[in-house]
């Protein structure tokens, strides 16, 4: 590792240097002023944005140990710092002005961590990666308000996790044991020159138990049944803002790093673990939007909306890269462009949770949100915005979002093995939708047809507002020119194409590095 | 044409509307309030130009084309203009897909793997595009600058005793939404664009006729024209689907270059059945947008919107998108004779038959509708006889006189407190003479008096369809008397005769702002049909020869004479056969034939409705059965009823019976599983913590042994 590859992690260490100068800071007289600590939190994320930018799409460094930097990184990087300017509005001044300074150099730690995730080359890399992101959303949970219901959640959320991050390690270590590297290049290409063509069908009995284990240590992460059991109660605990954090944080590290598992094995699954994966997949929006209709407390029905739009990213990552013909067939490219989606209109629904309180608590229920329209009819619209945007109604992103992601499965190429079970999933993903919009609505009824039970204030200060109104604009905005988002996600997907058809020729080419410089090449050629 | 600045042109048509909407909405409730027109104003006013600099941009194109002695009908006054790419789509089927090599070394059914490069490649996308054409230019034109004057005039139509109305804010964002939404279905250079501009434009139709949503008959007249224009739209829907899955993309530009070269997606010769069946479909939405049998029920109810939304949307443009469609496709329709022919047919019986119904009814927004219908009628039969300028033609005419006599029964309707109905006052001729002079013209106009622009447009109509359906023809004929009766016997029963007005109402003439719009209008209802007399070359058929040159015009039904009609100026000269002459002197004959029994019509109702009161009275009270058929407009609504909405609403009950007991029982069902599942587990805690570890351990015990035992 020399300096000048260092230069290509500049925005994680950007971030890495905030995280650490809010500790630091958080300890002075500074902390007075919780703003000035918001202020700086801010100003390192859009610091690591401006880094990002100018970087672009990474060119892969060699020396690197543990890590390789793909376009993959240039989506996750910037997609996650954008919408981590976000969350920090949402939890301008959340904290306890003492802990500030420790809250906001968490978060900055988790979204370092989802970093990381995306560049990740080796297995220990990704777990410790994936625990980065894991370990401060516990602690936030917990920070995020004086109330027994908070600590309550963050001790469900630490011991589920850790049991989680447990099966997760395990099935790593059986990974490494069957492939005897950790390295996950090599690993793709112990695969593809050991077992049968780029499929571990019915071979290895340890990469079966290790993908399997490793996929439920992540099924966790990213909230699918039958590890979802937590969610509910803990963004019920936690105070909104972090909650939107919740939503968006582990889930994006979680799928990350499916797709990184899924890149080692070619995207080829045996066919039980592809049917495996579409019964959990199914549940998981089935589970999700039945649970959702009985809430009446907003945090437990996007508690439960969370887990179905889990659901439906499973159907994109089953669909996988590059099976059909065109971009809307490329599930990787849909669940990329789609959790962008996700984690900005599910970030809007709570931040107008957490833009007004009715009394000294911000609202939490239907009861609480009835009539806001009256009185506050902007962010109503921007919350009925998202809201639609979570049920998949044009005109919003979130409709774009779905469209992508069940045209996959539709167009995918007739000779695909799994092609008719994809296509009934995403019927059954099409019926979800048509459930979920019945609790959806009621966000929105409750906001504009119910009669208003009390006067809502607004909380002090306007940056929780501001994100509302951003996260609001964005859905809209999306959907009329999805066009830049859509071009990032093809190219973060476009990595996926690439390892995969690489991978491939290793199988035939033993000279690694050379069949790397080939499928180079024919990226290059083929991207606009 | 420059294309850069037409892009311009179009994006300021599209934007400065849809702005001026968002400001009035945004602004309007709390800042602007009585001065929101302003920004509907300013809004609709700047589309207004933009779209005026457009028309002069494709004029001046057109006519180069056509000194320039190019083949006319060439593509070079016609633009497809993309804008930005929008939905990207799957790659289009037709482009081959690429084969993946088998790689050596690989099993044989590893093959299909590396599709890599053909994900690379860029996709196809649904792109937002303008169409700049004649037929949209002039389109543009006419929606943009009627906009503005009715704009102009709800300034003070939407206010009484200058304070403005409940809603007034509502009203005119609602206004400039709808002219942003019917731009951009002209503008649109696709089905998509235009299906979204459709049914953005019924959306606001819906707002406006609701308007007034606390009045029960608004509110309900609103959702029936939602309704019914839905069962059109599904056939529309279906028609564009159809298309897609034919040609493998929406764009007008390639969808018509397919059939012009006669192949399908997969690069086989195109079914002619399906371009039947795709014409019907389209048609279908047509009907339910401009009120053609059997989905012209929603129009006449839809005047318990304000006036000038009547003015605008439900006379002079919305509804005559329908007739633009099928102009723009007519490279669909002209290859199904059957299309072409249920287009004419329809057209025809339509214009008859709410003729007829109009001759009887005394609601005065009523009678224009069901006048409205009937001119629509007219626009259809012309399409249906390949005349689709003269289609067009009659659409621009009929924008001018329809609008100002909506906006004069607006104007009576402000002066008499709400009062429409001709039997509740009598010569207003007195107490509101511009208004009746204006509304005078617009009659004259409709009635196809000649020298009226409604005389051109018509006429020319009739001498198609005589030519191409003779019968059709004549029950066009016979609708232009009715026409010029109804019309007359409405302009008699309110002006004429002595001064009577409802109770406790002060009639008083309007403002300026109601009156400049409308006598701006009624200048267009005079001279815009001189724009296609042959006298002076028909500039107007000459400037949209080039979009129909090679769909209505071509075809060969279509009469020689026409031919020479249609083409440019400079040539016509040289074309004229014996053939054709004898063509113009039935042109003449019919001519004068219409034009006399425009003005018999009129004399008759003067006689009978400004003169000798009575003899209606007679006549009604001779042949009851028939004046009552007419009153209840043959029953239609109440067949309707029987046949339609009442089975569909028990479906909806036992949709709701069933929702209410089986579905949300089986919800509940779902829901008592885990729920019953907690309370075995529950302690102090809500959610016991090792119970959801030990679900998640279950989980995976089964997961594992059902995989690795598989």
């Amino acid at each position: 590792m020399t300096f000048s590859s260092l230069g290509h992690l500049l925005p994680e260490l950007i971030l890495l240097t905030g995280a650490c100068a809010l500790l630091i800071v958080g300890l002075t007289r500074f902390a007075k002023t919780p703003s000035a600590l918001s202020l700086l939190a801010g100003g390192m994320i859009a610091g690591a944005l401006v880094a990002t930018l100018l970087i672009g799409i990474p060119a892969e460094v060699g020396d690197l140990p543990g890590l390789a930097l793909s376009p993959l990184t240039f989506y996750v990087r910037w997609l996650t710092l954008t919408v981590g300017l976000l969350l920090i509005l949402l939890n301008w001044r959340q904290a306890e002005p003492s802990e500030q300074g420790e809250y906001l150099a968490l978060i900055l730690f988790a979204m370092l961590g989802i970093l990381l995730t995306a560049s990740a080359s080796d297995v220990v890399v990704l777990f410790f990666a994936i625990e980065l992101v894991s370990v401060p959303t516990y602690i936030l949970v917990a920070l995020s308000r004086r109330d027994v219901r908070a600590s309550e959640a963050a001790v469900k959320y630490f011991f589920l996790g850790a049991l989680s991050a447990a099966l997760l390690a395990y099935g790593l270590g059986f990974l490494y044991g069957a492939s005897g590297t950790t390295s996950l290049a090599s690993m793709a290409g112990v695969w593809a020159s050991r077992l049968q063509p780029a499929s571990i069908a019915g071979a290895d009995m340890l990469v079966l138990i290790g993908f399997l284990l490793a996929f439920a240590g992540l099924s966790f992460k990213i909230a699918a049944v039958p590890f979802h059991a937590y969610v509910a109660d803990v963004y019920e605990g936690a105070a909104s803002p972090v909650t939107a954090l919740l939503g968006f944080v582990p889930k994006l590290a979680g799928f990350i790093a499916l797709i990184r598992i899924m890149e080692t094995v070619h995207w080829q699954l045996p066919a039980s673990v592809m049917w495996l994966i579409w019964i959990v997949a199914a549940l998981t929006m089935t589970v999700g939007n039945v649970l959702g209709l009985l809430q009446t407390n907003v945090k437990r029905m996007l508690a439960y909306s969370s887990i179905a739009h889990s659901g439906y990213l499973l159907l994109a990552l089953l669909v996988g890269p590059a099976l059909g013909a065109g971009p809307m067939s490329n599930g990787v490219t849909a669940l990329l462009f789609y959790i962008a989606v996700y984690g900005v209109m599910n970030l809007g629904a709570f931040a107008a949770l957490s833009s007004f309180q009715r009394g000294d608590r911000t609202l939490e229920t239907l009861d609480d949100l009835s009539g806001l329209a009256r009185s506050q009819p902007w962010p109503a619209l921007a919350l009925s915005v998202c809201a639609f945007s979570l049920m998949g109604f044009p005109p919003t992103a979130g409709f774009l979002g779905k469209l992508y992601i069940f045209s996959g499965a539709f167009s995918l190429a007739p000779d695909h093995a799994f092609r008719m079970p994809l296509i009934v999933l995403a019927v059954i993903g099409v019926i979800n939708s048509a459930i979920g919009a019945a609790y959806y609505l009621r966000i929105v009824g409750a906001c504009w047809m119910n009669r208003p039970r009390e006067e809502v204030a607004s909380v002090p200060g306007m940056t929780e507002r501001l994100g509302l109104n951003i996260a609001g604009l964005a859905m809209l905005v999306l959907f009329v020119a999805p066009g830049p988002l859509l071009t990032k996600a093809r190219i973060g997907a476009a990595s996926q194409a690439r390892s995969r058809s690489s991978s491939i020729a290793t199988a035939v080419d033993p000279g690694p590095r050379g069949s790397a410089t080939s499928a180079e090449t024919s990226l290059a050629a083929h991207e606009p | 044409m420059d294309i850069a600045f037409l892009k311009l042109l179009g994006i300021v048509i599209l934007t400065a509307p849809l702005g001026g909407a968002l400001v009035c909405g945004a602004l309007g409730p709390r800042r602007l309030k009585d001065r929101t027109h302003w920004a509907s104003i300013f809004g609709v006013g700047a589309a207004a130009a933009a779209a005026l600099a457009l028309l002069t941009q494709v004029v001046g194109a057109v006519r180069t084309s056509q000194t320039s002695g190019h083949e006319a009908g060439g593509s070079h006054v016609s633009a497809t203009i993309p804008v930005y790419d929008w939905i990207a789509t799957g790659a289009r089927p037709s482009a081959s897909p690429p084969v993946a090599a088998p790689i050596k070394g690989l099993p044989r059914e590893d093959a299909r793997l590396p599709h890599a490069p053909m994900e690379l490649s860029s996709p196809s996308w649904f792109r937002v595009e303008f169409l700049v054409d004649p037929l949209s230019a002039i389109m543009l034109a006419t929606v943009t600058c009627i906009a503005l004057l009715i704009v102009i005039y709800s300034r003070d139509y939407m206010r009484h005793h200058d304070h403005a109305e409940r809603g007034y804010e509502r009203f005119f964002a609602y206004l400039a939404l709808f002219v942003f939404s019917m731009c951009a279905l002209v503008l649109g250079g696709n089905f998509l664009l235009l299906y979204l501009g459709w049914e953005a434009v019924g959306l606001c139709s819906y707002l406006l006729i609701g308007f007034y949503y606390g009045k029960p008959s608004a509110a309900a007249a609103a959702k029936k024209a939602f309704l019914v224009n839905r069962v059109g739209d599904f056939g529309f829907g279906l028609g564009i689907l159809l298309i897609y899955i034919t040609f493998g993309t929406l764009s007008y530009h390639d969808v018509f270059d397919m059939i012009a070269r006669n192949v399908d997606v997969t690069g086989a010769a195109l079914d002619p059945s399906k371009l039947t069946t795709l014409a019907l479909l389209l048609f279908c939405g047509a009907a339910g947008k401009s009120a053609q049998i059997p989905l012209y029920v929603w129009l006449p109810d839809a005047m318990e919107g304000p006036s000038p939304v009547s003015a605008l949307i439900h006379a002079a443009t919305m509804v005559t998108a329908g007739v633009y469609m099928i102009a723009r496709c007519g490279a669909i329709f002209v290859h199904s004779e059957t299309a072409m022919l249920v287009v004419a047919v329809i057209g025809g019986c339509t214009a008859i038959f709410s003729a007829t119904i109009a001759l009887v009814q005394t609601d005065m927004k009523r009678i224009l509708a069901y006048s409205t219908i009937s001119q629509l009628g007219y626009m259809f039969l012309a399409l249906g006889v390949y005349a689709a300028d003269s289609a067009v033609f009659h659409l621009f005419t009929h924008a001018f006189f329809k609008a100002l006599l909506f906006l004069g029964a607006g104007s009576v309707m402000h002066a008499m407190g709400g009062v429409i109905d001709l039997r509740q006052f009598s010569g207003l001729r007195h107490a509101l003479p511009k208004t009746c002079k204006l509304i005078l013209i617009g009659s004259l106009a409709l009635a196809g008096v000649p020298l009226f622009s409604g005389f051109f447009s018509k006429d020319e109509i009739l001498h198609h369809a005589l030519s191409v359906h003779p019968a059709l023809g004549i029950m066009g004929l016979v609708t232009a008397a009715l026409t010029a009766f109804y019309t007359f016997r409405m302009f008699f029963m309110a002006f004429a005769g002595p001064l009577r007005v409802p109770e406790g109402v002060h009639p008083h003439e309007s403002g300026s702002w109601m009156i400049l719009p409308m006598s701006l209008l009624a200048i267009g209802a005079i001279f815009a049909g001189y724009l296609g007399v042959g006298f002076v070359g028909r500039p107007f058929h000459a400037f949209l020869e080039p979009v129909f040159h090679n769909t209505f015009l071509a075809s060969t039904l279509h009469g020689a004479h026409e031919v020479v009609a249609a083409a440019p100026a400079g040539h016509a000269g040289a074309a004229i056969s014996t053939g054709a002459a004898a063509g113009f002197m039935a042109e003449y004959g019919l001519l004068l034939a219409s034009g006399g029994l425009a003005i018999l019509s009129i004399l008759a109702a003067y006689v009978v409705y400004g003169k000798n009161p009575w003899i209606a009275a007679t006549v009604r009270a001779t042949a009851p059965r028939v004046y009552g058929l007419l009153w209840n407009k043959y029953y239609v609504d109440e067949a309707y009823d029987l046949a339609l909405v009442r089975p569909l609403r028990a479906l909806g009950r036992l949709c709701f019976w069933l929702d209410e007991y089986i579905v949300d029982g089986l919800v509940w069902l779902i829901a008592f599983v885990p729920q019953a599942m907690g309370y075995g587990a529950r302690g102090v805690q809500r959610g016991a913590l090792q119970g959801y570890g030990l679900a998640m351990g279950v989980g995976l015990a089964i997961v594992v042994t059902v995989v690795l035992t598989w």
